[in-house]
């Protein structure tokens, strides 16, 4: 594994900017920032990225409704203000928003059926559950929201696979079932999800490769052995998938010319896949990488700082 | 970001690609700040449509600019007429179209267009629903687009059993075909929702838990359409036996009906002033009241281990001298307030403890009454799938379905056939046997045919051999309850059976002697405590290193570990809180080679008076 090569190429990466690949992905760029900090954080590199430029930044995206853009100019959305708080728990500078603003802003997307809402536009998803009280939690504020009808929202999606989807009736996705589990521990509700159920479609994930894929008949990608991974350590079944075998695979996925991780062995790379492939040998117990926290997707270390330690079923 | 292949270039060609990059890059960037100073002067007119358009089509990511186009949209409905409005909504449904045709996966573009739908002062669900056949004709697993198609049919009215036919269409015609399976999931209890004759649920609070979706509950379709069903999904997997989705479907079909919700168990101890509670599932501890003798008592309900705030059992200790008078009678209930229900217990004179349960068959715990036409059904199902087996006998989906069908048919009666199936399935653990002298000469020749020819010990889902490893353990528990209920004894025992986890624990508040030898557990969990009855655990010969579970057990005496991997002093520290444990057996564990060991468990545990090492 080659981490000092994966350190250079985040490090790199955002000093492009005229690169036109990077400009495209502006629409993202404040969860692209978290991805690449997390990352360097996990691999013991975090100096190496610029604080000051970076927190500047974020003050510059809070909008007057108190919710944070991607970049500035850009309008505000949960993803992003979660992933702006993420970013500035990594540098222990929550303060540098007015967090009382936030959590105003997050209030005011829950809906009577106790979803969320991404913006004032209304689209609704369970990632938005998650986004909402995983900001809250970070910032201690989880009472702010009716807690309640937000879980029961979040049921409201689980699948007749034990899985979960967007919205009530949607097909069960590793991505969306992360949210959930993420979700229901961070509001006490593990032992509301079929641990053995979902475990198992879970397990089923892995595919002769040793990858995983992100639901039945797809192609395995290595952001889903955190989405996978992580969703079976939250209900404690990480024992169910063929450790040695997934560590194969998200090794197969690095660029060892360039540094980084592509989804899929030989493909161009991202910090995206770069991130959750490392998160991934980190759940895995590489111990050359920190410690992560399966809920949040941050270094355990930060969330001890935080003062957060959401519930996992063993 | 995704399946984007790396391709390797001359210097050449990089440069030619810089260049290209660098004029899009000019492109985009003039394009986008347009879009944003336009917005900033707040340009809301078809101008703004078109700037943002020719982004749009290519970065559909780019949320902000949707949201451009909004606002401006809802300008243009303040100042067009009617008719102007509907043909500017149908131009941008248009424009959405061609967007999907690009990106079909893009969040933002489906999310506009059921905003554009909503908007519409004519909306025409007819040709929506027609884009959905579309697009899931070209792919069929587009969840963005199923979950609009279930927009449009809500808001159109489109009848369900259309679009059952629609699945049935989909199903028979095509191989990747989860997304249809799943949405019939949901389409069923619909259609043929439980019977008049179960139950109504109770009235639900605000507080309690949520209701089960309908999609999570396939007993809440009928009995009449559940058969059929079985025979729709039979079909499909004898079709084609590697298409998972039929299995997952399947292993659905073939869940058992909800619990009724209830106090399962309750247990009384003179000695403790002790109550302890099992539910059928787990519970917050408001909303329970204990009731003595008629008298409500202020108590404190705990669960059995710090973690829990969540727990099927839960304890309260009485006021001392309230029960531990042995010639007095008492009457102890429970109220579960949430559920409107409660159990009784009477504690009678000269005895000094009492309990009151279901037993796991009353509950249809670990399997439900079957009505003869389902046994029927099932069993052929059983049938054909052994039938298949032989044509396949590497289709790990169809001997866990075999596995599956036998326990809802007889668990008891198919123990050892399913043993054997797990075993087939698990092979990277299957057990060595040591050999005599006799065999191990010719062992040299058979082992290799063995190997080549046999079957069995070819890899049919070894990846997965932890869960199932997990899952008999779990089947292998059920049948040792039932066995125990039927004995009508509180000791339960389930030695070498090859355990990778324990479950099943809120049902053990009873049992007070428990043997695990020889198994391959690694750990007493937490939900161990629930053992509140025990007094005698055995569990020599496992690998086990925690022992978290064996916690505040006011009863337990005799703790024996021989031969497993228990290493630090530490990992004792939980028998301490066990205030009746008089021997331990800790030989053949590393735990044993500390310097000092025997002083410092005395030191630890005082009431061990017989301490193997």
């Amino acid at each position: 594994m080659q981490l000092d090569k994966h350190a250079d190429y985040i490090a790199a990466y955002g000093s492009k900017k005229d690169d036109y690949e990077y400009t495209l992905s502006e629409y993202l760029r404040m969860s692209g920032i978290y991805w690449g900090l997390t990352v360097m954080d996990l691999m013991g590199q975090l100096p190496r990225m610029n604080r000051q430029e970076i927190i500047d930044f974020i003050k510059a995206c809070q909008h007057e409704c108190g919710g944070l853009s991607a970049s500035i100019g850009h309008d505000p959305h949960l993803l992003y203000t979660l992933s702006a708080v993420q970013i500035l728990c990594l540098y222990d500078n929550v303060d540098a928003l007015d967090v009382d603003k936030v959590v105003e802003y997050i209030k005011g997307l829950q809906q009577e059926n106790g979803s969320f809402a991404g913006d004032k536009w209304g689209e609704i998803d369970t990632r938005f559950s998650f986004c909402a009280v995983a900001t809250l939690a970070l910032l201690g504020k989880m009472d702010s929201i009716n807690v309640d009808k937000a879980v029961e929202f979040v049921l409201s999606c689980m699948n007749f696979d034990g899985g979960f989807g967007c919205r009530p009736g949607s097909e069960s996705h590793a991505g969306q079932i992360y949210c959930c589990s993420g979700f229901l521990s961070l509001t006490g509700q593990l032992h509301q999800v079929n641990a053995d159920l979902l475990g198992w479609w879970l397990c089923e994930r892995q595919l002769p490769s040793g990858g995983l894929n992100g639901r039945p008949e797809k192609l395995p990608d290595v952001c889903y052995s955190w989405w996978v991974l992580a969703s079976l350590k939250i209900i404690g079944r990480i024992h169910w998938i063929d450790k040695a075998k997934l560590r194969s695979f998200i090794l197969a996925c690095q660029d060892e010319e360039t540094g980084g991780f592509a989804d899929r062995p030989g493909d161009m790379v991202d910090p995206f896949h770069t991130l959750f492939g490392i998160a991934g040998l980190s759940l895995l117990g590489d111990e050359q990488i920190k410690p992560v926290n399966p809920v949040l997707c941050m270094p355990e270390d930060v969330l001890q700082r935080r003062d957060l330690q959401p519930d996992l079923l063993s | 970001m995704h399946g984007r292949v790396k391709v390797k270039s001359t210097a050449q060609q990089e440069e030619e690609k810089r260049k290209e990059r660098e004029k899009k890059l000019k492109v985009y960037l003039a394009a986008r700040d347009a879009c944003f100073s336009k917005r900033k002067e707040g340009i809301w007119d078809e101008g703004a449509l078109q700037v943002t358009q020719q982004l749009l089509s290519s970065n559909p990511d780019f949320g902000t600019l949707w949201n451009y186009r909004r606002e401006t949209l809802m300008h243009l409905e303040t100042v067009r007429d009617e008719d102007e409005v509907q043909k500017i909504y149908e131009a941008e449904l248009s424009f959405l179209e061609s967007c999907l045709k690009v990106n079909p996966k893009s969040y933002g573009s489906w999310h506009h267009r059921g905003w554009v739908s909503n908007r519409l002062p004519r909306p025409d669900w007819a040709r929506e629903l027609g884009l959905c056949d579309r697009c899931l004709s070209l792919d069929d697993r587009n969840f963005h687009c199923w979950d609009y198609r279930r927009v449009v049919v809500k808001m159109s009215g489109v009848p369900v059993d259309q679009e059952l036919a629609f699945t049935d269409r989909l199903i028979g015609s095509n191989f990747s075909n989860y997304s249809s399976w799943h949405y019939r999931s949901t389409l069923l209890p619909l259609l043929h929702p439980e019977s008049p004759e179960e139950p109504a649920p109770p009235p639900r609070r605000a507080s309690s838990s949520p209701p089960p979706s309908p999609q999570s509950r396939s007993h809440r379709v009928c009995e009449e359409q559940l058969l059929k069903e079985y025979e729709l999904v039979q079909n499909a997997f004898f079709t084609d036996p590697n298409d998972q989705s039929a299995w997952f479907y399947y292993r659905w079909l073939l869940g058992r009906a909800e619990r009724e919700e209830i106090i399962s168990c309750m247990f009384v101890s003179r000695e403790e002033e002790r109550v302890s509670v099992a539910f059928s599932r787990a519970v917050n501890s408001a909303g329970l009241l204990l009731v003595l003798d008629g008298q409500p008592q202020r108590v404190e309900w705990r669960s059995v281990h710090p973690r829990f705030k969540h727990s099927p059992v839960w304890i309260c200790d009485l006021a001392p001298g309230t029960i531990s008078d042995v010639t007095n009678e008492h009457n102890l209930t429970v109220h579960w307030m949430e559920k409107h229900t409660h159990r009784d217990c009477a504690l009678y004179t000269g005895r000094t403890e009492s309990w009151c349960r279901d037993s796991a068959t009353d509950q249809e715990l670990f399997r439900s009454d079957l009505s003869v036409e389902k046994t029927s059904v099932l069993q052929s199902e059983l049938q054909s799938c052994n039938q298949l087996r032989e044509l396949e006998p590497l289709n790990k989906w169809c001997l866990l379905t075999i596995i599956l069908l036998m326990r809802a048919l007889d668990p008891l009666g198919y123990e050892k056939e399913t043993l054997a199936h797990f075993q087939t399935l698990e092979v990277s653990r299957a057990k060595t046997r040591p050999l005599d002298a006799e065999q191990e000469v010719g062992s040299l020749t058979s082992s290799f045919s063995f190997f080549l020819f046999s079957p069995s010990r070819q890899e049919v889902d070894s990846m997965r051999s932890a869960y199932y490893g997990d899952l008999c353990s779990k089947f292998m528990i059920e049948n040792t309850i039932l066995k125990m209920e039927y004995a009508e004894v509180r000791v339960f025992s389930i030695s070498d059976k090859s355990l990778t986890t324990l479950c099943h624990l809120d049902q053990l508040l009873l049992v007070t002697h428990i043997n695990l030898s020889s198994n391959q557990l690694h750990r007493l969990p937490p939900q161990f405590a629930m053992l509140q009855c025990l007094e005698v655990l055995e569990a020599n010969n496992n690998s086990i290193e925690n022992l978290e579970g064996v916690y505040h057990l006011p009863k337990l005496e005799e703790v024996l570990l021989k031969n497993n991997k228990i290493s630090t002093l530490a990992d004792l520290e939980p028998l301490a809180s066990c205030p009746k444990l008089k021997r331990l057996d800790l030989r053949g564990n590393p735990v044993t080679q500390v310097a000092n060991v025997e002083a410092e468990l005395t030191a630890l545990l005082p009431s061990v008076v017989d301490l193997l090492l």
